[in-house]
Order: C-alpha cells, then sequence, then structure tokens
C-alpha cells in the first residue's frame, strides 16, 4: 500500500492482517497455557439472581464463547472473572489458584471491552503503553515492547494519533494491542466484533483467531451472535436465565441441542408437535409415524426439532412422510430455502438443492426426513414454560 | 400555498429577528453605554459622555486618591481567589462523592449542594451576619470567604458533575484491568478528563465571588471593604465616574478571561451541560 495512504489511514477499513508473531513473544512462557475454572459461581442483586451455580472450565490455549440473549448472564460472569463483580457464592480459579480476593488490577485478565475504552486523552502508543506504565516497567522496555505490539496489529504508523481519529477497526486493534500488553492469563472479549461492520468483522474475527493460536492465548468470548461464536470459538456455553443451558463444542451444540432453548437459539429450527405413545413410537400430530427413537421420552405431547437441512421433500407418500404444502422458494447461492406448512398449518422451513427441479408455490408435496438425521426429541412445554 | 408558507416564513423569521434584537438592547445596550460613559471628559456620570478621555481611568490608578478603591479590589480578588480554590477543591470531591453514591442519597446530597443557587441571596447574607454574630465572630475577610464559598461552590458541582456524567466507566474499568490501583486510575485517567470541567468551575466560581453583592453587602465592614459595594457607595455619594471606569475594567478582565477559558475549555459548551 502506498505510504500516503497509510499516513492518512485510509487502508484502515480494508484487509487488515496482523503481521506474524514475533518468536519472543511465541516463546514467552507468560502469555500461554493458562486455565481458567469457575466453580458453582452465583451472583445475586437483592431478588435478581444474575449467575446462578455457574461452573465451567477453559482449557489452556481454548477459546469459550458465552453465548446467549442481554440479560442471560453472559456480561456478569464476565465481570466476575474480570473482578468488577464480587460473587456472592462459589469460585473462580487461574491456573488452580483462587483469585476472588484479588481486585481488577491484580488479576492480569487482559479485557477488549465492547466499544474498546480507548483513553481518548491518550495516544495509540500511550494507549498500549500504559498498563505497562502502570506496573512501572522501565521505560526502554515500555517503549520496545509498545512498538512490537503496534507493529504486530499493524498499526506501527498510526502510533502518535488520538483514539478519535481512528477507524472503528483501528480502534479494536489498538484495545486488542492494550490488553495483551500486559501479558494476561486470561483475555476476556466482551462482544468485541458488536460495533464493526460485516466484512471487516469477519476479517477481524480471523485474525484474533490465528493471533490467539499463535500465542497460545486462553480466551473467553462473550457474544450474543452464534455465527462469530461458531466460527471463533473451540466450545460455546450458551448461557439463559444466568445459568450455562449447554456446553459443548460448536457442532455439538448444533447437532445435539441439550434443550429446546439451545435448539432454538442455535441456528434455524423446525418445531414440529408430536405424540409419544405407549409403545414408545412418535407420531407427528396428523397420526403420521416418524422413524424417531423416543424411549427416552414418557409418553405425551412431544416436540421434534428438526433443522431444515434434515428436511427433505418427495413427489410420492411413503413412510415416515407427511403431506405438505410449499410456500415462497428462496434461493441462497447453493441451496434454495422454502418455507411450507404442514396439514394443521404448522409453517416449517427446509432447503432444497439447486439443482432439482423447482417446485411450484402451493404445491403439494411429502416431507420427510433426510437419511441419517438426527432431530432432538423434547416433551412439550406448557405455555408457562415456555 | 408557497405564498403563505412564505408569509409564514417571513414572520417567524420577524418574531425571531426582533427578539433578537431586543436581547441585544438589554443585554449589550448597557454595557456599551458604561464603557462610553467611562471615558467621558466631564465630572460627573452622564450619557451621551462629554468630550473624550482617560483621565477617570487615569485617577482610578492614582495609588493615593484611589487608596479606598484599591483596598476594596484588594479583599475582592484575596476573597474570590481563596473562595473559588476552596470551591474548587471541595465542589470536585463533592461531585465525585455523589457521581459514586446511586439513587436517593446522591440526589438529596445534590440538591443540598445546589440549594444555594436557589435560596435568595439577601436571605442568606443576612442569616449568616446573624449567626457568624451569634458566635461570637466579628466581621473579616475570613468570613466574607466562607460566606462566598457557600454561593459558589454549586458552579463548581455543577460543571464537574456534567463532566463526570460524561466519563465512560468503561475506561475505570479499562484501567483497573490493565493493572492501575484506584488512585493510578483517578491520576492518569479521571483527573484529564474532568479537568476542563474543574477549569470551567474554578472560573465560573471565582467570577461569582467577585460580583457577589448580596453576601459582601451584609457580611462586610469598612475594614472589609469589597469592590462592588464600595463602587455602589460611591454612585450614591457623589455619582463618582471612576465607577464607570471600575466598569469598563471588570467588563474587559472578564471578556479576556472568557476568552482565555473559552480557548481551554470550551466553557459555553459546559455550562450548557
Amino acid at each position: 500500500m502506498a505510504w500516503w495512504l497509510r499516513k492518512a489511514g485510509i487502508e484502515g477499513e480494508t484487509r487488515v492482517q496482523f503481521r506474524p508473531v514475533p518468536p519472543a513473544m511465541t516463546e514467552a512462557a507468560s502469555l500461554r497455557g493458562h486455565t481458567l475454572d469457575v466453580l458453582g459461581l452465583g451472583v445475586r442483586y437483592g431478588a435478581f439472581t444474575a449467575l446462578d451455580n455457574v461452573g465451567l472450565s477453559v482449557r489452556a490455549g481454548e477459546v469459550l464463547a458465552l453465548l446467549g440473549p442481554s440479560g442471560c448472564g453472559k456480561t456478569t460472569l464476565l465481570r466476575t472473572v474480570a473482578g468488577f463483580v464480587r460473587q456472592t457464592a462459589g469460585r473462580v480459579l487461574i491456573d488452580g489458584a483462587g483469585i476472588d480476593d484479588l481486585p481488577p488490577n491484580r488479576r492480569r485478565v487482559g479485557i477488549v471491552f465492547q466499544n474498546y475504552a480507548l483513553f481518548p486523552h491518550m495516544t495509540v502508543a500511550e494507549n498500549v503503553a500504559y498498563g505497562l506504565k502502570a506496573r512501572r516497567e522501565a521505560a526502554p522496555r515500555i517503549a520496545a515492547r509498545v512498538a512490537e505490539l503496534l507493529e504486530m496489529v499493524q498499526l506501527g504508523a498510526l502510533r502518535d494519533r488520538r483514539p478519535a481519529q481512528l477507524s472503528g477497526g483501528q480502534q479494536q486493534r489498538v484495545a486488542l494491542a492494550r490488553a495483551l500488553a500486559i501479558e494476561p492469563s486470561i483475555l476476556l472479549l466482551d462482544e468485541p466484533f458488536a460495533a464493526l461492520d460485516r466484512s471487516l468483522r469477519l476479517d477481524m474475527q480471523i485474525e484474533i483467531k490465528r493471533l490467539q493460536r499463535q500465542l497460545g492465548l486462553t480466551a473467553i468470548l462473550v457474544t450474543h451472535d452464534q455465527d462469530e461464536a461458531m466460527s471463533v470459538a473451540d466450545r460455546i456455553a450458551v448461557m439463559r436465565r444466568g445459568r450455562i443451558e449447554q456446553l459443548g463444542a460448536p457442532v455439538e451444540v448444533y447437532d445435539q441441542p441439550a434443550t429446546l432453548f439451545v435448539a432454538g437459539f442455535i441456528g434455524t429450527t423446525n418445531r414440529l408437535p408430536c405424540t409419544v405413545d405407549g409403545m414408545a413410537r412418535l407420531r407427528l400430530a396428523d397420526g403420521t409415524p416418524l422413524p424417531v427413537p423416543a424411549g427416552a421420552l414418557p409418553p405425551g405431547p412431544a416436540l421434534l426439532t428438526v433443522r431444515p437441512e434434515q428436511l427433505e421433500l418427495r413427489d410420492e407418500a411413503g413412510p415416515g412422510c407427511f403431506p405438505v404444502e410449499l410456500g415462497l422458494a428462496l434461493p441462497l447461492g447453493g441451496q434454495t430455502v422454502r418455507e411450507a406448512r404442514l396439514a394443521d398449518g404448522t409453517p416449517i422451513r427446509l432447503t432444497e438443492p439447486r439443482l432439482g427441479a423447482i417446485r411450484d408455490l402451493g404445491a403439494r408435496a411429502f416431507c420427510g426426513l433426510a437419511p441419517g438425521a438426527r432431530p432432538a426429541l423434547f416433551p412439550r412445554p406448557t405455555p408457562e414454560e415456555e | 400555498m408557497a405564498r403563505r408558507r412564505s408569509a409564514s416564513e417571513l414572520s417567524y423569521g420577524l418574531v425571531i429577528g426582533s427578539l433578537a434584537a431586543l436581547a441585544l438592547v438589554v443585554l449589550v445596550g448597557p454595557i456599551l453605554i458604561v464603557l462610553a460613559t467611562s471615558f467621558t471628559d466631564s465630572r460627573s456620570i452622564r450619557f451621551p459622555p462629554q468630550g473624550f478621555s482617560f483621565r477617570w481611568y487615569e485617577l482610578l490608578l492614582d495609588e493615593v486618591r484611589s487608596r479606598q478603591i484599591h483596598r476594596a479590589v484588594g479583599n475582592t480578588l484575596h476573597v474570590a481567589v481563596v473562595a473559588a480554590g476552596l470551591a474548587t477543591l471541595g465542589g470536585t470531591a463533592a461531585a465525585l462523592g455523589i457521581s459514586r453514591v446511586a439513587g436517593k442519597a446522591g440526589r438529596l446530597a445534590d440538591a443540598l449542594f445546589m440549594s444555594p443557587l436557589v435560596l435568595p441571596g439577601l436571605a442568606f447574607g443576612l442569616a449568616a451576619l446573624m449567626y457568624f454574630t451569634l458566635l461570637g465572630f466579628r466581621p473579616s475577610l475570613e468570613l466574607i470567604i466562607a460566606g462566598h464559598l457557600v454561593v459558589v461552590t454549586p458552579f463548581v458541582l455543577r460543571t464537574v458533575g456534567a463532566s463526570l456524567s460524561q466519563l465512560d466507566p468503561a475506561l475505570l474499568d479499562a484501567s483497573r484491568s490493565l493493572g492501575a490501583g484506584p488512585v493510578h486510575t483517578f491520576r492518569r485517567v479521571t483527573l484529564p478528563l474532568i479537568a476542563p470541567g474543574i477549569a470551567a468551575g474554578a472560573f465560573l466560581a471565582f467570577m461569582a465571588s467577585v460580583d457577589n453583592v448580596p453576601v459582601s453587602l451584609f457580611l462586610s465592614s469598612a475594614r472589609t471593604d469589597m469592590l462592588p459595594i464600595r463602587m455602589w457607595g460611591m454612585m450614591e455619594s457623589t455619582l463618582d465616574v471612576r465607577v464607570a471606569a471600575v466598569s469598563g475594567t471588570l467588563i474587559l478582565v472578564a471578556f479576556l478571561l472568557m476568552l482565555v477559558m473559552e480557548r481551554l475549555t470550551g466553557l459555553t459548551r459546559r455550562m450548557r451541560g
């Protein structure tokens, strides 16, 4: 890129690739291999329970995403780990040692804040140097480290700018460099990509993931964006009402949702009302028997959650097939998303391969489970439980 | 249609324009008149001024013949500097405390600190005089400082409070997470970011003390003469043109200070907040 473009900061919102991490930093043992354990953590504000007996372990070098709707407790959990919120029950351990009694400034937990929280009265370099100065490191060491970090996030040319003169993506890179400067044992990312536009967000997700891998950082990512959690995290903890509903690898959480809430929150899902009969067989509301093992559930009303790609359309009736009336077809790249209705009016969505013949709107067809599909089955909740 | 809209636009412009003109006449007019009068060559305050001279300003600077005025100026500056200084310290501390106390207690403390702005100054001046006399104090500059402190602290509280409410709490969290303790955080983050609010508050407190009449009226004595009181006295007895010269000087000094503060802190922006 031309020097004058770089000088004007115009390269900011185009593709950014971080420099390879300097060898001195990858070898530094201080960043690598830290673990975080949260044991039976509870936080109450008066009658309101923000966190209820939360337990999780983040392995060394792992990114764990806390995913959930707003108010689910994920930010409270992050702030408790950082030391800004004092828990009413439970413990937080880093590398096996309790940090519950340490104030936030002695926990060595790096945070990238949602709005970046850069100090507006300091330059980029001063922001990055802040933590090192607070620790009273020697000036030459601070200077060398700041230069190294700014080089890594490709901001060396903007070191004397104020945060207000930077684009959103540049501000985020400063925030990241500033958090890494203190060699944190755990990196906390609080919705760090929420303020970036879509194309830049993907770039930054890839770059942060790459950096985290190279440095061997242990990180927690708070997000309400499931795609972000899926793409950046090694494991996902889905939270709701102060509790962890499910903790597992992204594929696991997607394919085998532990609860109805997880099934609905992650990805798109169809909810088909069914009944389990006395012989542990599953029948759709219209009576169609479905080839899904239902032995784990007691007889009674149930809900089958099926991903759109686990359903397929057929022209003829067959075992396990139920009639549907076809609705709109939305061609999305390689697949067509098709809306349809069951006989009782329940709306569903399914995906069709683009290569097949396009069926007409309003046509009747039959729908069945795709071969190998393993939909999840739950007892049907009462209206109060929902 | 177009005609009607242009008519309404015209009347709107007319109303706004005449209001602005009225404001100029009422607010700026007197200042111009007093300024013009201070350069008169005649022996009494009268408008329009007769001739042009600096003689009243020269007389004002005369150490012997304007000794009483000089002493009043000295007292006034002494009181204003000390009162504004103490108010800046106290008001800033109060604003910091109030910003940390959520809910009713914080609002109550804020209302208490702000109440001198609402309380009639004359009532407070009289009350302070009676109270201090009751306690057995004799009139002194320290008492005037104490009185002024009460009425100028709200200015500092207001401007610093406005700065603090604009301070992003995430910045303080960020500082803590980077390893800085509360003291380091206050010195390196909080203080630099609210400094313009503190400076604006100090300036407003200083100016409010300099031209405070009601409190000084009750608490000053012949020995502790204050400039506004002395000016009123001169005006009452002799129509002394030096009063106009003093006013002219005050206007000039206030204007220059205002320019400096605007440069440094964006004062007008802060007063709106």
